[in-house]
């Protein structure tokens, strides 16, 4: 296993200290008794769950940035609360025997520039912005949620708070994310002029892609029946079908690319798109955590709109720091952003000719160059992230004080504020 | 070898050049039926399910000598005690389409009702395969399977063998066949994807058309309608049997990309992947429609059983198809799995006939000239015939398990079904 890590290290940077952070992340499982891997997220949780409950920070900032930033230091509190670092869930899941023979074989994919070893990059590196936290979500919104209501007095069953069967959902909501993530990631190959090597490496890319993503679906699955909740099954896969919406909606086009309609855009489209494609997942996983401690339907309403307003603040966040700084974090600003629609609609572009209603995808740099201009889309644009953010506060007036409640506002907290 | 031995593989030959149409190879394949059932059948019977299968199969390599293989007349069942006599009066009278047709004619558009959906062209392109092209052979057997379940459990249950009427399925069986077929077309969406085929059931395929990405979101999105139709059946013990199915086609690809160097472990292997990848869809729904209609573990076993071994016969004969029939009859490219340099039932045959396959199946059939040269071999070998033969063991397997139930017109349509697996052309 050690030397499949490193297999990975090497596979995604060139830099020196990649094979010893493979080592470390390596002696890190090693805690967990040597022994890899448990199929079931179950036996993994428990065994997370049971060993090294406060997990040494050192290893992200080795992997990433150590900036001391309001959202770093949010999710940092909230791990400890809930008991152990939660970025590392679905790797977990990627290092078994399947996928293990997928990583050998996608050496052949280095240096072809196919969509999935970026996936791959960026679930390696702990990059401070990218949301690896819908599993922290989840096991907050637990936390604060308590024990069950008909049996309150007993904390049979919980660790830290958090029942076996939550912590499971946590793991196969992110197990969900990084399938879809996988899954998006694919070429068409038609679309793109290629031949000979090219495209075989391509197809090939495609065909690892497929198949690693369908791996977790069926881990997805098997998961939920092992939580003998019908419910919980139902809700999770809606979700699925809700991320798989997403990508045929008004706002992207034929390739799966982020477009403005020719007839522009509208904030309840945003929403919906926004929903469709990360707000769904964490509302559904939030209320499904509550339906298997068998908490209150208004609870469980609750922590859903809780999970949709932050799903709204938090990528409208993402939306609007590119907007305020330089950084690269991956996430391009598109022509289906709000910003972007919030200039289309106040600049009445439907009657004049305008950039952003354009029907081929325009790069993410045209987009910020028009809208650095513009001041009140900026100003409009936060005002609606910290409205969500307050649609969120109150979502959580239901819950009784407790540390992850307070952990959970100021994660909201962290995406409202610029 | 015998006369009408040569001459059916010079028939074989024939087909393979392409020149004659499914109707030959149909004939073919009937006068070998015919002629193997004029043969001395010797009395030992195949016992327990795939190993010993298996065993003979391997024996029948090992004596390459077809003719003297365990080939045992159905009319045999009839006399062994413990199974009723029914079997034989109506064996070709009973359709085991029209059976279940009313539920099948309703089946595309239940599963466009759950697939329905506003968001862009999803719902066109996650029911373009739903169109009532497909064989519906999956569906069938799990309606049919669930109308036998449900009738032996009224037997026991009554204790009467009056009222045959209309036992009803129950809402929840109808979800398992549509589940059944929606699986499937989701997990034929996304092999196309891999495969990069172009066409299937004679209309192009979904990732021609639309493009990979939305090809396999698709397939993601009809999963997940799935998976919530089969949460509202409220239970959970069907929700495990189903999610063992996703589970099972997963590793089947997987095993499918690697490939062993051993060649005795070449055919297990080829077993397993084909238990994984199709027989586990048919078992596996049997054994839900047997647990919702409340049967013994033992009913559920034997429902099971059947579902395997047809759901494996089926793909056997899907493999010998490839290798004899053509495009127009089975409405994909033919010689497909060589192509993708999958070495399937016919070829792992003939290789223990033939030593200089061996190599050609290790390097996938990647170098010009493998493919011609492999269907040479496998013309000149025995490897077509020893592929039914196998093929026929587990349709017998599957026949005695079923024979268990109470005897009903839908028990015999399910042996029926093992016949119609053995003639089918497509």
């Amino acid at each position: 296993m050690l030397r499949l890590l490193s297999s990975y290290g090497n596979m995604f940077s060139s830099r020196a200290t990649s094979l010893s952070s493979a080592y470390r992340l390596a002696s890190e499982f090693g805690t967990f008794g040597g022994n890899f891997l448990p199929r079931s997220p179950a036996a993994g949780s428990y065994l997370l769950s049971t060993v090294n409950p406060y997990p040494r920070r050192s290893v992200f900032s080795l992997w990433g940035g150590s900036k001391a930033t309001e959202w770093s230091r949010a999710v940092s509190e909230a791990e400890k609360i809930v008991g152990y670092s939660t970025s590392f869930l679905s790797l977990r899941c990627l290092l078994s025997d399947e996928l293990s023979n997928v990583a050998m074989q996608m050496r052949k994919l280095v240096g072809t520039g196919h969509p999935l070893m970026k996936t791959a990059r960026r679930l390696f590196y702990d990059d401070p912005h990218v949301l690896q936290t819908r599993g922290l979500l989840v096991l907050l919104i637990s936390k604060a949620a308590g024990p069950t209501p008909n049996n309150s007095e007993s904390t049979d069953g919980m660790t830290s708070g958090i029942y076996q069967s939550q912590r499971t959902l946590a793991e196969i909501a992110e197990m969900l994310h990084t399938a879809c993530l996988i899954h998006k990631g694919l070429v068409n190959i038609k679309t793109e002029p290629l031949n000979g090597d090219a495209l075989k490496d391509m197809e090939f890319g495609n065909k690892m892609a497929i198949l690693s993503g369908d791996f977790l679906l069926a881990n997805v699955s098997s998961g939920l029946a092992t939580l003998n909740n019908t419910h919980v099954v139902e809700i999770i896969s809606s979700a699925l079908g809700d991320l798989m919406k997403a990508e045929f909606t008004r706002l992207r086009d034929d390739e799966c690319n982020s477009i403005q309609p020719r007839d522009g855009a509208t904030v309840e489209d945003w929403e919906l798109q926004t929903f469709y494609s990360s707000g769904s997942l964490m509302a559904k996983s939030c209320c499904a955590a509550l339906i298997l401690a068998d908490h209150p339907k208004r609870l469980q309403d609750a922590a859903f709109e809780f999970g949709k307003q932050i799903g709204y603040a938090h990528r409208l966040h993402q939306e609007i720091q590119q907007l305020v700084t330089d950084n690269d974090n991956g996430n391009d600003l598109t022509a289906a952003s709000l910003p972007a629609i919030l200039y289309t609609q106040e600049h009445h572009c439907i009657n004049r000719q305008c950039e952003l209603l354009a029907q081929e995808p325009i790069s993410s740099k045209q987009v910020l160059n028009i809208l650095k201009s513009d001041k009140e889309v900026l100003e409009k644009a936060k005002k609606m992230c910290s409205d969500y953010g307050q649609s969120a506060f109150s979502a959580l007036d239901l819950f009784p004080k407790s540390e992850a409640k307070n952990a959970l506002k100021k994660i909201v907290k962290a995406v409202t504020t610029f | 070898m015998s006369p009408a031995w040569t001459s059916l593989m010079s028939v074989a030959n024939v087909v393979r050049c392409r020149r004659f149409i499914g109707r030959i190879a149909a004939d073919s394949l009937k006068s070998y039926r015919n002629y193997t059932t004029r043969l001395k059948p010797r009395t030992t019977v195949v016992a327990s399910p795939l190993t010993s299968s298996l065993n003979v199969a391997k024996h029948s390599i090992i004596t390459q000598d077809v003719t003297r293989c365990n080939i045992v007349n159905l009319r045999q069942f009839s006399t062994d005690g413990s199974i009723s006599n029914v079997l034989t009066e109506e064996k070709e009278d009973i359709d085991p389409f029209s059976l279940v047709q009313d539920d099948l004619n309703h089946l595309c558009s239940n599963i466009k009702q759950e697939l329905r959906t506003d968001v862009g062209c999803l719902f066109d392109i996650s029911s373009y395969h739903f169109d009532g092209m497909g064989k519906f052979f999956r569906p069938m057997v799990v309606l049919l399977m669930a109308k036998a379940c449900n009738i032996h459990v009224a037997y026991n249950v009554l204790d009467d063998s009056g009222s045959k009427g209309s036992i009803p399925l129950s809402s929840s069986q109808k979800v398992i066949a549509m589940l059944a077929e929606m699986i499937h077309t989701a997990s034929l969406i996304h092999d196309d994807v891999i495969d990069k085929a172009e066409m299937r059931r004679g209309k192009p395929t979904v990732q021609k058309l639309w493009g990979q990405t939305r090809a396999v979101l698709t397939g993601n999105y009809i999963l997940a309608v799935a998976s919530i139709a089969l949460a509202r059946i409220r239970n959970e013990e069907v929700v495990t049997v189903l999610t063992q199915i996703l589970e099972d086609l997963i590793e089947g690809e997987f095993m499918q990309l690697g490939s062993k160097e051993q060649e005795n472990e070449r055919f297990s292997h080829y077993l397993k992947k084909t238990y994984k990848k199709t027989a586990s869809l048919v078992a596996n729904t049997c054994k839900a429609v047997a647990i919702i209609s409340q049967c013994s573990e033992n009913v559920i076993e034997i429902a099971f059983e059947y579902g395997k071994h047809i759901g494996i016969a089926f793909q056997l004969i899907d493999d010998l198809l490839d290798f004899i029939s053509n495009e127009i009859v089975l409405g994909k490219p033919a010689s497909a799995d060589l192509k993708l340099g999958l070495a399937t039932a016919p070829v792992l045959f003939a290789a223990h006939q033939y030593s200089e396959i061996n190599p050609m199946i290790m390097r996938r059939f990647s170098q010009p000239g493998d493919i011609q040269r492999t269907l040479e071999l496998v013309a000149k070998s025995d490897g077509v015939s020893s592929t039914l033969f196998l093929a026929k063991e587990h349709c017998k397997e599957a026949v005695k398990n079923i024979s268990q139930l109470a005897a009903s017109r839908e028990r015999q349509a399910l042996i029926n079904i093992s016949h119609r697996v053995i003639d089918r052309l497509k």
